[in-house]
């Protein structure tokens, strides 16, 4: 039988080498227009290899980021976030950085209140010419996503239709690191 | 220097009116007796004689007195305004005004000891079911209240039976309740009390009355801490407490910190076209519908728990009385001390989110 056109597009979207049936990390990644995005270029230019998992948004600025768009992010099923901004001292708007990491922070004491895997969100401080850095971030995240498995917002019914003490197929946090 | 005074709760009345005719306050900000007393509503008072019908010690909180005083302050008009509020209310509105949406400035603080309060229906049932004139009716819920040993057949409002913080953090002047049997003790400046011709008392020891309540509320509200940190797993057991969420946006109308003037979720910046929801259909083969419930409480976690105050207007505005109360201050609880913040502490001690942070190396 003739494949639908939507398979081939998803056939060929899956990297080089790698069978269908492996899971696939999907990383949104939200980029500082003077560091991290310019060190993606550089990665790209200089023909640093990474794997295709992720898909850039280009910022003006990491503490332009407001919370909601990495929650809609996780809430819709991507595997990870990463937000890539300027080493600390060297933000293009003085301290944009620096309210980055506190929203950050802030978000991911959240998200483990609530039973989210925090360690879905990366904040990592990318220069314009690490393009190499950007390059092994990218790899090191991809491998720990695989580790971690989807996002169980990638099934959000299934969310809804848990019940409470009923056994759920729903990933749940390590008891360690509840909050006390 | 502060002096402390002893009224009785009905010249409380006349306190507030010589306020207003010895011209400290030019207007008076303070909850009045609406419906023959079934209700109370924050009211601004220019003519004294008005406030017949006064209660600072108000049993019900139809709205936060933080989001009107920001309405009447935003602008620095260069009123004398004189507010009535409750401590929760000062906590809300020392955190507005170090987001720049309310100001101090010609602002005296009537900070006032809180018993509590009910829910707006259940107060209107209680005051119906009484006997008598509408004085006798108030001053026989506030005798109760006080009293505590006979319990009346509502119960506060669930963010009042956890609340830890029910006498106020900043206030110019203070209107007490505990410590005292059924008088008011009045704190306040020292050229104050002169001008208004207060006789200057002993103060009453307080503290034992207020560490025998405090110990009793830190108890309730570590319970409850404790009860839903227990219970959040998974994203699944967040989405059960959210489940009957209907997208209405009482808490954020509600809630005094929630202060955009547009917020995003009423905008169309994430309603798609409808196409879209066909497609995340198709994915799944079943779309909950509206699809948001979780993304809108989550951003609001974000943007309001540091600054949380735990006035519990959100679960009181709730029409499918969803326990907003318990997540919010619950997480809260968790980023404050995580960052080391107190909302409310002091106008001086800046947002965490605004400032920069010492760096680890």
């Amino acid at each position: 039988m003739e494949a639908p056109i939507w398979a081939l597009i998803n056939l060929t979207r899956q990297p080089f080498g790698v069978k269908m049936t492996e899971f696939e990390p999907k990383i949104l990644a939200f980029l500082c227009n003077w560091c991290a995005y310019r060190g993606a270029d550089l990665a790209g230019t200089s023909r640093f290899h990474y794997p295709p998992n992720v898909r850039a948004i280009r910022l003006m600025c990491s503490g332009s980021l407001d919370p909601v768009y990495v929650l809609k992010a996780l809430l819709d099923g991507a595997d990870g976030v990463l937000i890539g901004g300027c080493h600390l001292g060297n933000c293009h708007y003085q301290d944009g950085n620096y309210k980055a990491m506190r929203r950050v922070e802030v978000l991911k004491n959240i998200l483990r209140q609530v039973g989210i895997d925090e360690e879905r969100v990366w904040l990592r401080w990318i220069d314009a010419s690490e393009g190499g850095l950007f390059s092994e971030t990218i790899k090191q995240m991809v491998d720990e996503l695989r580790i971690k498995g989807p996002n169980p917002m990638r099934k959000p019914w299934q969310v809804w239709q848990e019940t409470v003490g009923g056994k759920s197929s729903i990933e749940s946090k390590p008891k360690k690191e509840r909050v006390k | 220097m502060k002096v402390e005074a002893v009224l009785t709760v009905g010249a409380v009345r006349g306190f507030l009116g010589k306020l207003l005719t010895e011209g400290v306050v030019d207007y008076l900000l303070v909850p009045l007796g609406i419906s023959h007393g079934r209700s109370l509503a924050q009211t601004l008072v220019k003519d004294p004689t008005h406030l017949d019908q006064a209660n600072p010690f108000s049993p019900v909180m139809p709205v936060s007195g933080a989001a009107i005083v920001a309405q009447l302050t935003i602008d620095k008009p260069g009123k004398r305004l004189g507010a009535v509020l409750k401590p929760c209310e000062i906590r809300a509105l020392v955190e507005l005004v170090k987001l720049g949406q309310a100001s101090l400035e010609n602002l005296v603080i009537i900070g006032t000891d809180c018993l509590g309060t009910y829910e707006v229906e259940d107060y209107a049932k209680l005051i119906d079911g009484m006997e008598g004139t509408t004085e006798e009716k108030g001053a026989k819920v506030l005798a109760d209240m006080r009293q505590g040993t006979k319990p009346l057949p509502i119960s506060l409002r669930p963010a009042c039976k956890m609340c830890n913080s029910f006498t106020p953090l900043l206030s110019d002047i203070t209107l007490g309740l505990f410590g005292i049997e059924d008088g008011v003790f009045v704190s306040l400046d020292d050229k104050l009390a002169k001008k208004l011709d207060l006789e200057v008392k002993e103060a009453p020891d307080r503290q034992q009355a207020i560490n025998q309540l405090l110990d009793s509320r830190t108890q309730a509200r570590e319970q409850v801490f404790a009860e839903f940190r227990g219970r959040m797993e998974s994203i699944v057991d967040f989405a059960n407490c959210l489940d009957t969420c209907i997208m209405c946006y009482a808490c954020s109308s509600a809630c005094p910190l929630c202060y955009c003037r547009v917020c995003f979720f009423r905008t169309d910046t994430f309603e798609p076209e409808s196409e879209r929801y066909y497609r995340w259909a198709d994915r799944e083969g079943a779309l909950r519908m509206p699809t948001e419930i979780l993304l809108y409480h989550l951003t609001r976690l974000n943007h309001v728990a540091i600054s949380c105050c735990g006035c519990g207007m959100c679960e009181s505005a709730c029409p499918r009385k969803l326990p907003l109360t318990t997540i919010f201050q619950t997480v809260g609880d968790g980023v404050q001390k995580a960052l080391n913040y107190v909302p409310g502490r002091s106008v001086e001690e800046e947002i965490p989110l605004a400032t920069i942070p010492e760096v680890k190396v």
